[in-house]
């Protein structure tokens, strides 16, 4: 069945037709987790982060401004409930220790080794993620996963976009130098 | 953006592909419609308005009519014009007891404190009264 776009359904459900928020739910379910889970590292805490965002935009749906954009007013959301989250259960801190030294760490039954290199590279980067801070972590999810500009995440996050720009900068900073650490422990562990 | 800067993005970019997006687990569209049925779901059958407000409304009536009374009705025509329930009320003989403040406390009030106590009590309960009408929580 064709999206009818976020408006159309927005007006059913103010008109009383509750159920048209599902089409909205189906259509931003993927980004809304994503983001969630980028932020806060944990799938089940991911899950329930994003029910919630989704719950609060279905409460808070009269006050949406129906000429702005649906999705970055959603973002909005799910980015203010997860860092608020975060920040009350802040985490001890990882350790490098903590991540596998080698992508035959990854290897399952069925996966290749390229497979198992790609989710190598992917859990690194989700361990780099885990070890900036949770605002760092939603600029940069923004930004590389839901490949938003500068101005886009300003509209999420209430952030200014030249104040965007540097905690981008740091943040990719501190990633590459946890990378460049695990992967120099990689290396001396084939030594 | 300085030649660093360009450097670490597409350096950062070999580690993050943007298409390796976590999907939202199976069933979540289902979950998230069943948490909002739940919450329009109300939990209880409502109570009729004048039986969640009984007492209040007995409060105000009562209030309203004593005070209606006192207005309304002259007191040379009180006989003629009054309620049966005026007449039961005045055929009510009462025995109050008599406590004696200045025996207890060594105070001289004088009667028009007690007139204001009661006063005092009679607007008490009759704000309680609104209260309850207009400032009940949803």
């Amino acid at each position: 069945m064709d999206y009818k776009g976020d408006l159309y359904y927005i007006e059913q459900i103010l008109a009383g037709n509750n159920n048209a928020f599902s089409f909205i739910v189906d259509r931003h379910k993927n980004k809304a987790y994503n983001l969630a889970f980028r932020i806060c590292g944990n799938h089940e805490e991911a899950e329930e982060l994003a029910q919630d965002s989704f719950l609060k935009a279905y409460r808070s749906l009269k006050s949406f401004k129906m000429k702005s954009s649906f999705a970055t007013w959603l973002y909005r959301i799910v980015y203010n409930t997860t860092i608020s989250h975060v920040r009350i259960k802040k985490k001890g801190v990882l350790s490098l220790e903590d991540f596998p030294a080698d992508a035959t760490d990854f290897i399952g039954n069925n996966t290749t080794e390229e497979e198992a290199e790609k989710e190598y590279r992917s859990s690194l980067v989700n361990f780099a993620l885990q070890k900036i801070n949770e605002e760092e972590r939603a600029l940069v999810s923004l930004y590389y996963y839901e490949e938003m500009s500068t101005e886009e995440i300003s509209d999420v996050t209430g952030i200014s976009k030249s104040n965007i720009k540097v905690k981008l900068f740091r943040a990719r900073q501190k990633m590459l130098e946890i990378i460049e650490k695990v992967e120099k422990k990689k290396f001396i562990y084939h030594e | 953006m300085n030649n660093q800067e360009k450097y670490n993005e597409d350096l950062l970019r070999q580690y993050i592909a943007p298409e390796k997006i976590e999907n939202a687990p199976e069933g979540f569209t289902s979950r998230v419609m069943t948490r909002i049925r739940l919450e329009k779901m109300p939990l209880l059958v409502p109570e009729r308005w004048i039986k969640r407000n009984l007492v209040p409304v007995i409060f105000s009536a009562v209030t309203l009519l004593l005070i209606a009374s006192a207005f309304l009705i002259p007191e040379s025509q009180s006989d003629s014009l009054a309620l049966p329930v005026l007449k039961l009320i005045k055929n009510l003989k009462f025995s109050m007891p008599e406590i004696n403040f200045s025996s207890i406390l060594h105070l001289n009030l004088p009667s028009v404190i007690m007139y204001a106590f009661i006063g005092i009590l009679v607007l008490t309960v009759f704000d309680r009264a609104l209260y309850g009408i207009f400032h009940r929580e949803k």
